[in-house]
């Protein structure tokens, strides 16, 4: 609520309130009433006001107190299964799956197949030459000899074959998110009501976790890598289809015209002027959507996709810290190397300097070739075995000494299996609870009061009916303890966000300092962070919380400081000439002058926090993200679907409740 | 602003000027030449509006109204209005204002880039506004090409690439359209950058890469859109001398939009001055400077230094006999200043001698009586 304050808001209040019986004089009463009335935000708290006094007490008489009634909800169970049942019996029978469905995933696995059948001609050797030259030609020495090092990593940690078939499915996977996004892009971006209809589509699905996804492929394609692909594919196209519809829609006016002067066609214009101007925001693009889909990719190793990230899952679900560690550390380097090197394409047209000359790219292709033919000469395709070093026992050796010597008893500080004790019972138990027994046509006009106060009433509608929804589909309670979470996690996340990014703006070294780590964190795929939290605070909703707030740090300290470090360095030396101190400049110039930002933030932390508390479902978080977990488990797919529905409101709700401006750019990634 | 130095122009700007073929004919109410070559561009009665249901508002009783008022009742707003002119080959029409008096929508009219609501454009005596979208695209293509105040140049290309631009959509195949950018990448002085970025040039250069580019298709017209108004008082000067001298050596029709008096009067054969969408006088430097239509135009062209801009065929008296034969001789088209620097020099009165002929006399009395602005309105000379 103190976000929505702004200057005027303060300015109004200042004054000293007069005792409503007072006798002061009524002029002044009356201007401040009308200057109430002027400023947009006290007249919503007016309004809302009143309509609390009328509509509270007419809700608690009829309806009463306490959780979403029975009446109103629709069992959606019987259905689902029965169309699950149907679509399980006529998967090998019915035309649908016979020459629509069939042709896809049949599609999907061979593409999938191929590509990995020529990552195993190349041979291990083939592949760390090849991908280590891409990077030198694209990125330069740097990212080319961490290249190099990545894939040794991956190789000596054992990981070489799950490494190669996460590769295969992330390249037929980035391919066809690419493609689809680029379409997408291209129809958005020379149409304006195409963009217009696809716009809030695409807002939406990149503020949903990335488990809501899952259910729907696995109810059609059933487990395996197909649905894995196909729902890495819807996760991570949006990203493409926004900037290159951005990119195509920002091209300069004045070029514009000046090819439209010199008489080029259409198609011309799109070719020699819209697209190649639009480079730098379709190579982000494809950065972005790279590092959606290696996300992904390692999470839909709950719906079959094998590699890396069923390592990390199989270890995960029988708490082997050390097998999961030496999946996820390729999966790090992974996202480190592809996220460099894309990023380092994008730079490099802004510079003015070529990625390629046709020699060069020969010279890679075939220095490739040469090395694969070696390997094969000296049949060594296969990584050897010999070179493994095996970093799961001593990982868990160390784990184990931190059990004993870390989760409690240290003297003054408790341990970390205290702290997590704690923050559940006296945090997320009491905020649960707590929700659970408020009346809910109470949380209803709360959700509406909070969206329509920070953003339009058309954010306020679409966040009540996303609310309800939830409790139509039978979900209230479970979502109010997911939601307790997400609160719980969100609250902390802001005030260790904050503390770090404001000395972070005020100091250039400490900003020097922190980009790097922030940089890699960013990068780093929502599965990953599982792995130390379970290490350190064992399983349940509290190692899900910090993983949560590990994750969604990095996102609002940089967009925080960010904003603070943009405010008008002319109204901040203002400032400092009339005698403000550091801390009057922070709390009077940089932090209302950064609102715009502070609220990005606070939206971000919101939507990254959700998506994963909701894979804290993996590590015992339990409430909705468990029932995804469970349905996929037992084959129980009816209350996975409703549980995935019931994420898909979550997210729309809290993701409209903290819409600061309409259509505010964002991309966190 | 007068320059006897001009790069390969004999003598002061206005000189060059003063050679055209249309120095001197009256202008006609719309702006038309009755004589003279033929108009490349004849423009009558064009009107462009901006707003919703644009078309409802030229000719009819909401075309009175004041800006304000019209946006407020039919959310629209005159950016063209009523104007009739022609561009004669070639001349160097100019088209000046201050910003918002239409004068860039204007020129865009001219190929369309921007639709015309209601009245006339011909080129060559053809009907654009009737053109469809293939005869239109000719047109741009390779009979008016555009020079853009912010450039408009391919970020991603070369200097060569991008001169080369509108060959290649027009289909021109790789090396002839190459040779031909190099040409004019030479002719516009950049020879040995072709191989930069846009961005790695100055302001000045990139304009030269526009020229460059208008020049390559070798079009019938070229349309100059506020060209030097983003770039330093040096390099404008340097554009403009170009742009003489350009005019000078190939005669080339030229239409130039610009906000610059003393622009417009050093490149412009002839000035359409405009105000609110509406040219409120059409003629000379001379006759605008010399004879303006309104107290706006007075106001505008106070500050010129009229010497500079007036011949002697303003400043020069009947000659008394006697007179007829001595003294030093000058032109018609000699500036006022030039004939002060004469008469000073030889301490006697002028003679204005055209074809052997001698027209008048000018004396320290009759060349300050310019200076001083004494010269009353509406004596145009000869």
């Amino acid at each position: 609520m103190s976000i929505t304050t702004t200057p005027a808001d303060t300015a109004v209040s200042a004054p000293p309130a007069a005792p409503a019986g007072g006798d002061t004089a009524p002029v002044r009463q009356d201007e401040r009433l009308r200057a109430l009335t002027r400023n947009p935000a006290a007249r919503k708290l007016l309004v809302l006001a009143v309509a609390a006094a009328v509509l509270v007490p007419v809700a608690a008489a009829t309806w009463g107190s306490g959780s979403w009634p029975h009446a109103l909800t629709v069992d959606l169970s019987g259905p689902l299964g029965r169309a699950n049942d149907w679509i399980i019996d006529n998967r090998d029978s019915h035309w649908l799956f016979l020459y629509f469905f069939g042709y896809i995933s049949g599609g999907i696995i061979a593409a999938v197949h191929a590509v990995y059948t020529v990552l195993l001609a190349l041979g291990w050797a083939g592949v760390a030459a090849g991908a280590t030259l891409l990077a030198w030609r694209v990125a330069g020495v740097r990212v080319a000899v961490t290249t190099l090092v990545s894939f040794a990593v991956c190789g000596l940690l054992g990981m070489w074959v799950p490494t190669m078939r996460t590769l295969a499915l992330m390249v037929v996977a980035v391919a066809a998110s690419v493609a689809v996004g680029a379409l997408l892009g291209l129809a958005a971006g020379l149409s304006d009501r195409t963009f217009r209809a696809l716009r809030p589509v695409l807002d939406t699905m990149q503020a949903l976790p990335a488990f809501a996804y899952l259910m729907p492929v696995v109810l059609i394609f059933g487990i395996g890598v197909a649905p894995a692909v196909l729902a890495t594919v819807v996760y991570a196209a949006p990203p493409m289809a926004r900037l290159t519809a951005l990119g195509l829609r920002s091209t300069d006016k004045g070029v514009l015209e000046a090819v439209e002067s010199l008489g080029a066609t259409g198609r011309q214009r799109l070719l020699t002027a819209r697209l190649p101007l639009a480079r730098r925001e379709l190579l982000l693009g494809v950065n972005q959507t790279i590092m959606m889909a290696l996300s992904m990719a390692v999470i839909a190793s709950v719906i079959g996709a094998d590699g890396l990230g069923d390592r990390v899952y199989q270890a995960l679900s029988t708490v082997d810290v050390g097998s999961a560690l030496a999946a996820g550390i390729p999966i790090v380097l992974l996202a480190v190397v592809m996220d460099r090197t894309t990023a380092a394409a994008g730079a490099a047209g802004d510079s003015g300097r070529r990625t390629g000359g046709r020699t060069a790219w020969l010279f890679v292709a075939g220095a490739t070739a040469a090395v694969a033919l070696a390997g094969r000469a000296l049949s060594a395709l296969d990584w050897p075995g010999g070179w493994n070093v095996a970093i799961a026992g001593p990982v868990n050796d160390a784990k184990d000494w931190m059990v004993d010597h870390l989760y409690s008893g240290l003297p003054g500080v408790g341990g970390t299996a205290d702290w997590a004790a704690h923050y559940t019972g006296w945090v997320l138990d009491p905020l649960r609870d707590g929700l659970q027994a408020l009346p809910w046509w109470g949380a209803l006009l709360l959700v509406a009061a909070l969206a329509w106060l920070i953003g339009t009433w058309r954010t306020a509608l679409t966040a009540v009916l996303a609310l309800a929804a939830i409790g139509v589909l039978g979900r209230w309670d479970t979502s109010l303890d997911t939601l307790s979470q997400v609160l719980a996690a969100v609250a902390v996340t802001l005030v260790l966000g904050f503390a770090i990014a404001v000395p972070a703006a005020r100091s250039a070294r400490a900003e020097r300092l922190l980009r790097p780590v922030l940089d890699v964190c960013q990068t780093m795929p929502q599965f990953v962070y599982l792995i130390p939290v379970v290490a350190l605070f064992g399983v349940g909703r509290a190692p899900a919380a910090a993983a949560a707030i590990v994750y969604a740090l990095p996102a609002v300290v940089r967009i925080t400081s960010q904003g603070l470090r943009q405010a008008d360095p002319a109204a901040l030396e203002s400032a400092r000439s009339l005698g403000a101190t550091s801390g009057q400049q922070l709390r009077q110039v940089q932090f209302p002058l950064a609102r715009p930002e502070l609220l990005l933030a606070v939206n971000q932390a919101v939507v990254l926090v959700l998506s994963v508390v909701i894979i804290g479902g993996l590590v015992g978080g339990g409430a909705l993200g468990y029932e995804v977990v469970f349905g996929l488990a037992q084959g129980d797919l009816a209350t996975g679907l409703v549980a995935g529905a019931a994420i898909v409101c979550l997210g729309l709700m809290l993701d409209r409740v903290t819409q600061p401006t309409k259509g505010g750019a964002r991309d966190g990634s | 602003m007068n320059g006897t130095d001009g790069a390969g122009a004999p003598g002061s700007p206005a000189e060059i000027v003063g050679d055209g073929p249309v120095r001197g004919a009256a202008p006609a109410a719309d702006g038309s030449v009755p004589d003279g070559p033929p108009a490349v561009f004849s423009v009558r009665n064009l009107w462009k509006v901006f707003g919703p249901k644009a078309e409802r508002v030229p000719g009819s009783s909401l075309a009175d109204l004041t800006p304000e008022e019209l946006r407020e009742r039919a959310n629209c707003t005159v950016a063209v209005r009523d104007v009739s002119f022609d561009v004669r080959q070639g001349e160097v029409f100019v088209v000046m204002g201050l910003s918002g008096s239409g004068k860039s929508t204007l020129v865009r009219c001219l190929t369309r880039l921007i639709e015309p609501t209601s009245g006339t454009i011909a080129i060559d005596g053809e009907d654009v506004c009737g053109m469809d979208s293939g005869a239109l695209r000719d047109l741009r293509r390779h009979r008016a090409a555009m020079v853009f105040q912010h450039f408009g140049l391919l970020p991603h290309r070369t200097v060569l690439d991008n001169v080369a631009y509108g060959l290649e959509i027009q289909g021109v195949g790789r090396a002839e359209r190459r040779a031909k950018a190099g040409e004019m990448v030479e002719k516009v002085g950049l020879a040995g950058l072709e191989g930069r970025r846009p961005t790695q040039l100055s302001g000045g250069q990139q304009q030269r890469v526009g020229l460059a580019r208008a020049l390559a298709a070798d079009p019938e017209v070229l349309l100059f859109d506020e060209p030097f108004s983003a770039l330093d008082p040096l390099i404008r000067r340097d554009m403009q001398e170009e742009v003489v001298r350009l005019h000078h050596d190939e005669g080339r029709t030229m239409v130039f939009i610009t906000h610059d008096l003393s622009e417009a009067l050093r490149v412009g054969d002839r000035i359409a001055l405009m105000r609110g969408g509406r040219v409120v006088q059409c003629g000379t430097p001379e006759e605008i400077v010399g004879s303006p239509a309104d107290d706006y135009v007075r106001d505008f062209v106070r500050d010129v230094p009229r010497e500079q801009v007036l011949t002697v065929r303003r400043a020069m008296r009947a000659a008394l006999p006697g007179e007829e034969d001595a003294g030093p001789a000058l032109t018609p088209a000699t500036t006022v200043a030039d004939a002060i620097e004469t008469v000073a020099r030889t301490g006697s009165a002028a003679r204005v001698v055209d074809d052997g002929r001698c027209l008048g006399i000018v004396d320290h009395r009759s060349l300050l009586g310019v200076v001083a602005g004494l010269d009353s309105d509406g004596k145009a000379a000869a």
